[in-house]
């Protein structure tokens, strides 16, 4: 007997938290995260006959999901000025009231802002979706190494954006 | 930046191993400031993209209700009333709560006590109108205008598709306002029952004609509905 193949709505409905949570941090916006995150489902439910059995259907899903994303933050940029992004007046007590603390958020935020939408979304795969850079390299296209570039170099830049830190 | 920060970065990200030239030079006073700079970096990124920063999980509670128009489901988290719903199955309704707005669902009639209470007294004709929170982010800014223009009709009236399309500025909207009252996320709540077609006809519901002539019903204006 072969093993019963995992439907979409299932594999939706498993991975649909981390998801929205990626594109929320792709794209710095819950709302507009929804609603990308509804369009991916739509074009997974179009590919899903594509996808084989042996697949790794969560990459699958970051796949569609980082394309989804880079075509929100293209559509973007074309419009005028628009919400900040995360609200470091509205982060929870953990993130220190110090005026320094502040300045510092929202620095390094506006240079996540500044990154080109590839380099983001290789950061946030790496560091908040636990993904590998071969899962990443999956997701963006491209090979592994330009996948590990594309996280290095974008961290770089919020390094340097931060300026000098006392050691 | 330094020749150094491909090795500093993959050895925080736990990609590589120190190697010796670079135990050296974290030793020296750029290593230690680097170091440093790299790691509040990541403290700074994790407090404004880690699960502070990005899309807190939120929790609804619901909990179902027997009604005259049979069993009626309601879900409220922190902002608000954010659902209503009748015939549907406990598994569908918690399943779509889940797939739509991303949360975790729990049964709760003690988080959901006062709508309840006032649902119960609507039924029994002891009110008309209700004082509830609704969280309607959900909705897009068209049907908001739509449901807060029909929110706005007093019970025992009716008002025509049409008469909400002028309402909300968009008098050739009225097909675009049925739909938008055919998606009501709180219905009963926000009383799209009590938008009708032209001319007296009783139009369309989400939750079948049938119900919507017991609410008109029991409102006492169903003789105006025809």
């Amino acid at each position: 007997m072969s093993p019963r193949r995992v439907s979409l709505a299932e594999l939706t409905e498993r991975h649909r938290g981390e998801l929205v949570g990626y594109l929320a941090r792709m794209l710095g916006d819950h709302q507009e995260a929804e609603d990308a995150c509804q369009e991916a489902f739509v074009r997974a439910h179009r590919a899903f006959d594509r996808l084989g059995p042996d697949a790794n259907s969560r990459a699958w899903l970051y796949r569609i999901a980082t394309n989804t994303g880079l075509n929100a933050a293209r559509r973007r940029s074309h419009r005028a000025a628009r919400a900040a992004d995360v609200d470091p007046d509205a982060l929870p007590a953990t993130a220190g009231p110090s005026l320094e603390r502040r300045e510092e958020l929202r620095t390094v935020r506006r240079a996540v802002e500044a990154l080109p939408p590839r380099q983001r979304a290789a950061l946030m795969l790496r560091q908040f979706q636990d993904l590998g850079y071969a899962e990443i390299a999956a997701a963006l296209g491209g090979n592994e190494d330009a996948a590990r570039a594309n996280v290095y170099q974008a961290l770089k830049k919020l390094r340097a954006a931060l300026g000098g830190v006392r050691p | 930046m330094t020749r150094h920060d491909d090795e500093l970065i993959a050895l925080l990200l736990g990609d590589r191993r120190r190697s010796r030239a670079l135990g050296r030079w974290l030793g020296t006073l750029e290593g230690r400031r680097e170091l440093a700079a790299y790691r509040r970096t990541l403290e700074v990124l994790e407090a404004l993209y880690g699960d502070a920063g990005a899309a807190p999980r939120r929790t609804i509670y619901y909990c179902p209700l027997p009604t005259p128009i049979g069993r009626v489901f309601v879900a409220a988290g922190e902002a608000g009333l954010v659902r209503l719903s009748f015939r549907q199955s406990e598994a569908s309704f918690v399943a779509e709560l889940r797939r739509r707005l991303g949360a975790d669902v729990v049964r709760s009639p003690a988080r959901t006590a006062d709508i309840v209470h006032q649902l119960r007294a609507y039924f029994a004709g002891e009110r008309r109108s209700f004082d509830v929170r609704l969280d309607l982010r959900h909705t897009t800014p068209f049907q908001r205008r739509v449901l807060l223009a029909a929110a706005r009709v007093p019970d025992g009236q009716v008002v025509s598709y049409g008469e909400i399309a002028r309402r909300i500025g968009q008098p050739h909207g009225s097909r675009a306002v049925g739909q938008a009252l055919k998606h009501n996320p709180v219905p009963i709540v926000i009383p799209c029952h009590r938008v009708i077609a032209a001319g007296g006809r009783i139009g369309g519901y989400g939750g079948g004609l049938g119900i919507k002539r017991k609410l008109l019903r029991l409102e006492g204006a169903l003789a105006a509905a025809g």
